[in-house]
Order: C-alpha cells, then sequence, then structure tokens
C-alpha cells in the first residue's frame, strides 16, 4: 500500500467533490433537511385522533362522559353522529378513526348501581395507533368509572371519599422513566435520525463517486494504472467518509440545540464510533458500486437499500428484543444496529466504554472485513 | 399494391402513436437489460413483502422485565406472575438497584419491577394503597410507553379484584357496582393483524420509489451520455420522448403491483380485497404516472444522475415517512400536514386502503382520485414545459 498513491486518489476525490457545488451543497444540505421533516413528522405520539360519537342516551351523563374526550389532547371531536349508518360512512371515508356508541340507559344504570358498556368501533387499517387509542380510551372509562365507584361507595356506606378509593383500588404503581424522563419521542427520535439519515447518504456517496468513473469510462485509467485495487478503493473511500463525518458532527448539533435532545454521554466515545460508522457505511457503498454497472442501478440499490436496512435491521421499529432470531441474526451484518446502540447510548442513556465498546469495535472490524472483501471482489479489468 | 393513404391527419398521429410505441419498448428494454436493476426491482416486488410482513411489530412482544422482591409474600408472587408473554418476558431477579441499573444499561431488559418490603401487609390492613415501583427504560418512547401502559393495567386489575375479595368479604357479595366497561370492535381489520398494513404499505412504498426514481434517472442518463442530442435530432417532439418513459414505468408497475398482490400478498397474507380490484389497478396506473410526473419534473432540474439522487432523497424519503404510513397525519404540526397535501401518496393511501380494506368505491374516493389526476398532470406538465426550454 503506497500512501501517497493513496492520497493522491483522495486529493482528486475531494476536488470533484468540492467542484460540482449542486452536488456539494446537496451532501451536506440532504441530511439538514431530512433531520428537520422526520423530526417534525415522525413524532409517533398518538394525538388528535378524530373522532365521533353516537349517543343513544342523550342524558346529563353521556354529555359528561362527552366531555372527558373533548378536553383530552389525544383526541380530536368531530361531532355526534345521528345513527350507525352515518358512523359507518365516516369510517369508511376515514374521516375518523373510531366511534364511540353510548347506549340508551347510560345514565339510569350508572346510577343505580349496574355496569354499562360503551362500545368503541376502530378502524382497524392503520394497526399502529388503534393499540395506544384502545388505551387512552380503557383509562378514560376506567378513571371515570372508578370516581362513580367511590361516589356511590361514600354514598351507600357513608365512607370518606379517599378510604372509599383505597378500599376500590389498593395498588398503586409508581412508575419512573429511565434515560428519557419525559417520555418525549423527539428526544428518542432526533438521535436515532443521524443513524436513519447516514444509513442512506453515506454508501449512496461513495457508490456513486465509483460508478460514475465507471459509466464515464474514466476508470479506464485506473484500470491501466499502477496503483492497486486497495489503494484506489481506499483513495474513494476516504474523501465520502469524511463528507459523512461532517453531516454527524452537523446532524450532532442539530439534535442537541434544535431539538433539545439531551446529550449525557462523552463525545470523545461518540465521535470515535462516529468515525467507524462512516467507514463501514462507505465500505458499504464500495460493495454497491461492485454491483451496479449505471448510476441509476447504484442509486436505487443504496436508496432502497439504505431504507430497508436503517427501518428493518436497526431496531429503529421493532426493538432488537422483539426481533425473531433470524432478523436478529442478519441485523448484526449491518452497522445500524450498533450505531443506534452507540446513539442512544451516548445521547440518552449516558453510557461509556465499559459498556459500549463491543459496538464501539464493531464498526472498526466490519469496516476492516467489508473493505477487504470490496478489494477482494474489485477487478481491475472490464467484464467480458 | 400500397394501401390507400389516409387523410394527413389521421396518418399523423397513428405515425406518432407508432414511434411513441417504439420509445416505450426501447425504455423497457433499457430496464430489462440493465442486470443488478432488474434484480432490485423484482426483490422490490416480491421478496421485500416477507421481509415487511416479518418485521412489523407495534404492539409490545417480549419486553424482558426484571424483578426486586423485597416483600417475598404470596401477594407479591401473585402479582408478580401476571406478567405473561407474549408481552412479558421475565428477565431474572435481581439483588440491588445496581445491579438492576446495569442491566438496563447494557439493553438485556427494559423494565424493573420492584415490590417493596410491607407491600402485602399494606394491603391486607387497606388503610393507605400499596405501592409498586416500575423502572421503565424509555429510551425507545413506544415500547416504553406500552411497557408501562400495560403494567398499569396489570396491577390495576390485580388491585380491583383484591378490592371485590375485599367488598364481598365486608358482607356485600351481592352488591354491584357502578362500571363502565370497554367493548371494542375493530372494523376492517377485526384481528388487527399487522401484516395487512405493513404488506401493502412496503408495495405502495416500492411503488413510490420506484416510480419517481426510474423515469428520473433514464432522462438524465440521456443528457449525461449526450443521447438525448440524437433524440432531438429525430422526429420526435419532447412529449414524445418524455412520455414513453412514464409509460414504460406504468407497465412496470403494474406488473409488479399484480405480481406482489395476486402472488404474495392475497394468497400468503391473506389481505382481502372488499372492493374492486380493477379500480385498484387503475388508480395504480393513475399513481404511477403521477409519480414519474414528479420523477421527471425533478430531473429537467439536474445534469447528473448522482445530482438526481439527492434530489431524489429529498423528495422521495419526506413522501414516504410523512405520508401517513409511519405516524398518523393528525399528530404532526399543520404547516407539515399542509405541505403534505401536495403528497401523490397522502391520496394514494386513502384510496389503496380504502379500496382494499375498508371496501370503498369511486362514489366515497373520487375526492382523492380527482386530486392524484390533478397533481399528476400539473407535474407532468410542469416538466414537459421545463424540458422543451431546455432544449430550445
Amino acid at each position: 500500500m503506497n500512501l501517497r498513491r493513496v492520497l493522491a486518489v483522495a486529493w482528486k476525490e475531494a476536488r470533484e467533490i468540492w467542484r460540482d457545488r449542486l452536488y456539494f451543497g446537496l451532501a451536506f444540505a440532504l441530511p439538514v433537511i431530512l433531520m428537520i421533516v422526520y423530526c417534525y413528522g415522525l413524532v409517533q405520539d398518538v394525538e388528535n385522533a378524530p373522532f365521533a360519537i353516537l349517543d343513544h342516551d342523550r342524558s346529563t351523563l353521556s354529555r359528561d362522559y362527552a366531555h372527558r374526550f373533548l378536553d383530552s389532547r389525544y383526541f380530536d371531536f368531530q361531532g355526534y353522529v345521528e345513527d350507525s349508518r352515518e358512523a359507518e360512512r365516516l369510517l369508511v371515508d376515514a374521516r375518523v378513526r373510531m366511534v364511540l356508541v353510548v347506549p340508551p340507559g347510560f345514565e339510569r344504570d350508572l346510577r343505580e348501581g349496574r355496569p354499562v358498556a360503551v362500545q368503541t368501533i376502530f378502524d382497524g387499517t392503520f394497526t399502529t395507533p388503534i393499540r395506544t387509542l384502545r388505551g387512552y380510551v380503557e383509562s378514560i372509562h376506567a378513571s371515570l368509572g372508578a370516581s362513580l365507584r367511590a361516589d356511590w361507595l361514600a354514598r351507600n356506606r357513608g365512607l370518606s371519599p379517599e378510604r372509599a378509593a383505597v378500599l376500590l383500588q389498593p395498588v398503586r404503581v409508581e412508575t419512573r422513566y429511565l434515560y428519557n424522563r419525559e417520555v418525549r419521542t423527539l428526544w428518542a427520535i432526533a438521535p436515532t435520525m443521524i443513524m436513519f439519515i447516514l444509513m442512506m447518504t453515506s454508501p449512496l456517496l461513495t457508490a456513486l463517486s465509483i460508478v460514475r468513473e465507471k459509466e464515464t469510462g474514466a476508470i479506464y485509467n485506473i484500470y491501466s494504472a499502477t496503483i492497486t485495487r486497495a489503494e484506489y478503493l481506499l483513495g474513494k473511500l476516504l474523501p465520502n467518509a469524511a463528507v459523512s463525518f461532517l453531516n454527524i458532527l452537523v446532524l450532532f448539533v442539530l439534535a442537541t440545540s434544535w431539538f433539545g435532545a439531551p446529550f449525557d454521554g462523552s463525545f470523545g466515545l461518540f465521535a470515535g464510533a462516529s468515525v467507524g460508522f462512516v467507514l463501514s457505511t462507505s465500505c458499504l457503498g464500495l460493495l454497491v458500486s461492485l454491483l451496479a454497472r449505471s448510476q441509476q442501478a447504484a442509486l436505487m440499490i443504496s436508496v432502497i437499500a439504505g431504507v430497508v436496512v436503517a427501518l428493518n435491521f436497526s431496531g429503529m421499529t421493532t426493538p432488537p428484543q422483539a426481533m425473531p432470531p433470524g432478523l436478529y441474526a442478519v441485523a448484526h451484518l449491518f452497522p445500524a444496529l450498533a450505531y443506534r446502540n452507540v446513539v442512544l447510548g451516548t445521547f440518552l442513556k449516558g453510557l461509556d466504554l465499559r459498556i459500549l465498546w463491543q459496538d464501539a469495535a464493531y464498526f472498526f472490524a466490519y469496516a476492516a472485513a467489508a473493505f477487504a472483501l470490496c478489494t477482494g471482489l474489485f477487478r481491475k479489468r472490464t467484464a467480458a | 399494391m400500397s394501401p390507400p393513404p389516409s387523410p394527413p391527419l389521421f396518418a399523423g398521429v397513428s405515425r406518432r402513436l407508432r414511434q411513441m410505441r417504439v420509445m416505450t419498448a426501447k425504455e423497457l428494454r433499457q430496464i430489462a437489460r440493465d442486470r443488478a436493476l432488474l434484480l432490485f426491482i423484482i426483490y422490490s416486488f416480491t421478496l421485500h413483502m416477507f421481509v415487511a410482513a416479518g418485521s412489523e411489530a407495534s404492539d409490545l412482544r417480549d419486553a424482558r422485565f426484571l424483578v426486586r422482591d423485597l416483600d417475598r409474600s404470596p401477594a407479591s408472587r401473585e402479582l408478580i406472575s401476571r406478567f405473561l408473554p407474549p408481552q412479558y418476558l421475565p428477565a431474572g431477579e435481581v439483588a440491588s438497584g445496581e445491579e438492576a441499573l446495569d442491566r438496563l444499561d447494557r439493553g438485556k431488559a427494559v423494565m424493573l419491577l420492584e415490590i417493596p418490603e410491607g407491600f402485602s401487609r399494606t394491603l391486607d390492613e387497606g388503610a393507605q394503597p400499596a405501592t409498586v415501583q416500575l423502572l421503565v427504560d424509555t429510551s425507545s418512547a413506544n415500547t416504553g410507553y406500552l411497557a408501562s401502559a400495560y403494567s398499569a393495567r396489570i396491577a390495576a386489575r390485580y388491585g380491583a379484584e383484591r378490592a371485590q375479595a375485599n367488598l364481598s368479604r365486608g358482607g356485600a357479595a351481592h352488591e354491584t357496582l357502578p362500571r363502565i366497561e370497554s367493548r371494542d370492535r375493530v372494523w376492517f381489520n377485526p384481528t388487527l393483524d399487522e401484516k395487512w398494513f405493513a404488506t401493502i404499505s412496503e408495495l405502495l412504498t416500492m411503488i413510490t420509489v420506484a416510480c419517481i426514481l426510474l423515469p428520473a434517472a433514464a432522462l438524465v442518463r440521456e443528457k449525461e451520455r449526450g443521447t438525448i442530442e440524437q433524440l432531438l435530432v429525430s422526429p420526435l417532439t419532447p412529449f414524445q420522448v418524455m412520455f414513453p418513459k412514464v409509460l414504460a414505468m406504468i407497465v412496470v408497475t403494474l406488473l409488479g403491483t399484480v405480481v406482489a398482490f395476486l402472488g404474495i400478498l392475497r394468497p400468503v397474507f391473506g389481505v382481502p380485497v372488499r372492493g374492486s380490484l380493477l379500480l385498484f389497478f387503475g388508480v395504480t396506473a393513475l399513481y404511477a404516472f403521477t409519480n414519474a410526473g414528479l420523477g421527471l419534473l425533478a430531473a429537467t432540474f439536474t445534469k447528473r444522475t448522482a445530482q438526481v439522487g439527492m434530489l431524489m432523497l429529498l423528495a422521495v424519503m419526506p413522501i414516504i415517512m410523512l405520508s401517513g404510513i409511519r405516524a398518523p397525519l393528525e399528530s404532526m404540526p399543520s404547516w407539515l400536514r399542509t405541505a403534505i397535501w401536495f403528497s401523490p401518496l397522502r391520496h394514494f393511501l386513502e384510496v389503496g386502503y380504502g379500496i382494499l380494506l375498508r371496501g370503498a368505491g369511486v362514489s366515497v374516493l373520487w375526492d382523492s382520485i380527482l386530486v392524484m389526476a390533478g397533481l399528476g398532470a400539473v407535474l407532468f406538465l410542469a416538466g414537459l414545459y421545463r424540458f422543451r426550454r431546455q432544449l430550445a
């Protein structure tokens, strides 16, 4: 390995990146714009869910009941419906996510101490928020029911309301939230997005820079030159990895200052692991460039592969402990899972090298292995 | 013996149509020849559906929890035994708080359930509520929320049973209490099968990516290689150069959708078709047209494929992530919701799910279809306008 030749390729590559101003601007603007759009858009807190009420009772208590939902920030009241046909129309047209059906005799039964059943019809198309919504509905039912029961006991047994409440619900749960004390989705999303965005942009940069030379034919100069395969690939890799690393730094500032995500860990550890990560993802880009013959193909493969890996194999949509064993094994073939550990570990958990050393070491081993693989597969001649 | 000459106007039209057919065939051949690209398209519409179905899990599953039981009474054991699979998975007992924290730090568990000394005694006395403590890892906010919500529900149910027992011991065995029961009915997907939503949304995502990227890249490649000049000196109008790229994409997309839907989604995952399948494929073709228009418009702003890639990421990723697949629209800030109205996918989602799951027809969906058609026409015409000016 001749360092001078590596640097020569790297210098040429850096100048090429710099010279194409639109591309250069995009390489830096894109991660920032994606970060802002995602962080605002991906907050999965279920809020303002549109709903309607079909009230068969039309009593004071049923109006009280409705107000518990109207006053909640989780629900967005779209109005009362007259009959079940109208409710169905709203659901089919996706105007509401749920309809509450208050039965006749709601007030009378409750006042006389009998249980009533309120039916909730959910639109099951979009499954994710349904579970959360169901939880909200149940907890409103439970708290209204509890206060009705406490009143009932206090009235019929002559107990104090506090005593009645303990009698009715003798177990209390005290929950403390670790790492993300306010359970703010944004605090968890902003750091995760650094991983997500780089999984897409970093392989793309490297892949395009090699495939472009294949397409224009400039790569023939390399084929016929004395430079070795490893020297050429390393020279291509370094400037692009550097751009990705700068991107991480910018996103770090954005996450901590603009989105207010807490950073409790060591910055040195974060930066060191990030260097390993961008080397790994850039090697993935080299791999893509071996497969692709056109920039169009390189683009498709790196964008889709990046999104698939980042979404499915990072633990972002499915937490690692909930993955099926096969998927969990596959997830280790990509650096996304380990980098998510590092990012969440340094941002929210405030962990140090004692716990994160495996993940940090993984990147460098990964990059070395992937680079060796690419060098082995790269051929300095045209495909026959 | 030549056929009788047709009227000039008709001859012109039929010649134009023939030219477009040839151009469309050329585009299709170009896609077919790029083996890596072809493989990827095939993967996207087939194998990828299985990946999507396997990885989507929004419910709490196998949440590992630690136990620190300082009471060691029948009551505490009874409560602990109620944390059951599939939601929870016991990860062992810990002796100290530090040990628990270390295990949580390493991600070996997501929750610690701590039952303080005297839990059972307080419960028996009934003067004060008996407290249990929960320490939840919220670095993944959704898992954290679900883990604590389910725990609260388990504890509440346990408490309610104790309360019922206490009350009946107090001589009120037959007394009923006011209670509001939740009866849920889930329409359109009664068992909340997540694979339905996951596979359909992934199919729509793949259609979106392919339809925007491929025509854009195809146009820019002609610019980059200079073959666009050859097309210019040929007797083709700009429309005839651009529209075949759209047509080719519609053909590929429809083919992929038919294969994915009839070959995988319906037979393997049991995704129902409650509305008209023909309408669904028709709308898919319209959607492919709308997206291709967007891709071509973007292509007129760039000179190199690499730039298209970046621009596309800028447009495609937000469209996929923000149109309502990943997070519900109503929870987004209103400026963002206004911006998303211009995303064709937002309307396609409504139509796609409407036809397949909700069984909606044109009478309900006409507004979304109209918006998609309008967006497509505007995008395509804008692209054509810019393309024509660049050629002049």
